[in-house]
């Protein structure tokens, strides 16, 4: 299993426009990816928007995904990539 | 008909209006989260009142603390988001009133939530309602109602099974 953590930097946090994105390109690995909001605890499958949606991350948030699956190296750096350039 | 409902699996659900106005296609609202179906397919309601209700029987999963995004699951999986306006997270709950805790139970036709839509057009928002299915890869289809005027209880959208 592979992890990863970032700190939102999206005024409006985790919502529609890049959370959406955020879910289509999680939804794209094989590997179970699991997003938790270490703020309040609550964690949701990456792949499910309402899911993602209803952690309620906000801007200054840390999220911590892990991840599980033949393809963990990849979505790791990918998905870290991602995070930085949308949110 | 009592025994033909419990021998055959119900194969479809309808989703209600949630507002009176006009019911349009998704490809009409002018922000690409909704119209090239990033977050689901769906339909849209441009609203000529600013009271909004339930577009179904199901659960409030998700009330953002803006107020202006609701997400609902109806009791056969199918998660609703309704955004009421385009780009209104940033009135940060100004204009919008809630009327539903999260985790609260709703009846199709319930209130949600108030907008109003004047001052949310006059501090530069539209009000068209983008009302999606957010998981929808779990369903065989998700079909649009065409164009018409609506009120709340009319039926926009048909999720097949």
């Amino acid at each position: 299993m592979k992890t990863l953590e970032y700190v939102i930097t999206d005024p409006v946090g985790l919502h529609a426009r890049p959370a959406g994105l955020f879910v289509k390109k999680a939804a794209a690995y094989e590997s179970s990816i699991t997003v938790k909001n270490m703020e309040n605890g609550k964690s949701a499958d990456a792949k499910r928007i309402m899911a993602v949606m209803s952690l309620g991350v906000k801007q200054g948030n840390k999220i911590e995904l892990s991840i599980e699956g033949g393809d963990e190296d990849t979505a790791q750096k990918e998905l870290l990539a991602f995070l930085k350039e949308n949110l | 008909m009592g025994f033909l409902s419990g021998v055959f699996k119900k194969k479809e659900v309808e989703i209600a209006s949630p507002a009176s106005g006009r019911c349009v296609s998704i490809k009409e609202v002018p922000d690409p989260t909704f119209s090239e179906e990033i977050l689901g397919k769906g339909v849209a309601v441009r609203p000529s009142e600013g009271k909004f209700y339930a577009p179904a029987d199901g659960k409030i999963n998700t009330l953002f603390p803006t107020k202006h995004a609701i997400g609902i699951t109806t009791p056969e999986g199918v998660e609703i988001l309704l955004h009421v306006g385009l780009d209104t997270v940033n009135l940060k709950g100004e204009h919008f009133t809630a009327h539903v805790e999260e985790g609260a139970s709703v009846k199709k036709g319930d209130l949600l939530l108030e907008a109003d839509l004047q001052a949310i057009q006059a501090a530069g928002y539209q009000t068209i309602t983008p009302v999606l299915v957010c998981n929808t890869a779990d369903f065989a289809d998700v079909i649009p109602a065409a164009e018409a005027d609506v009120t709340p209880g009319d039926n926009i959208l048909r999720i097949k099974l």
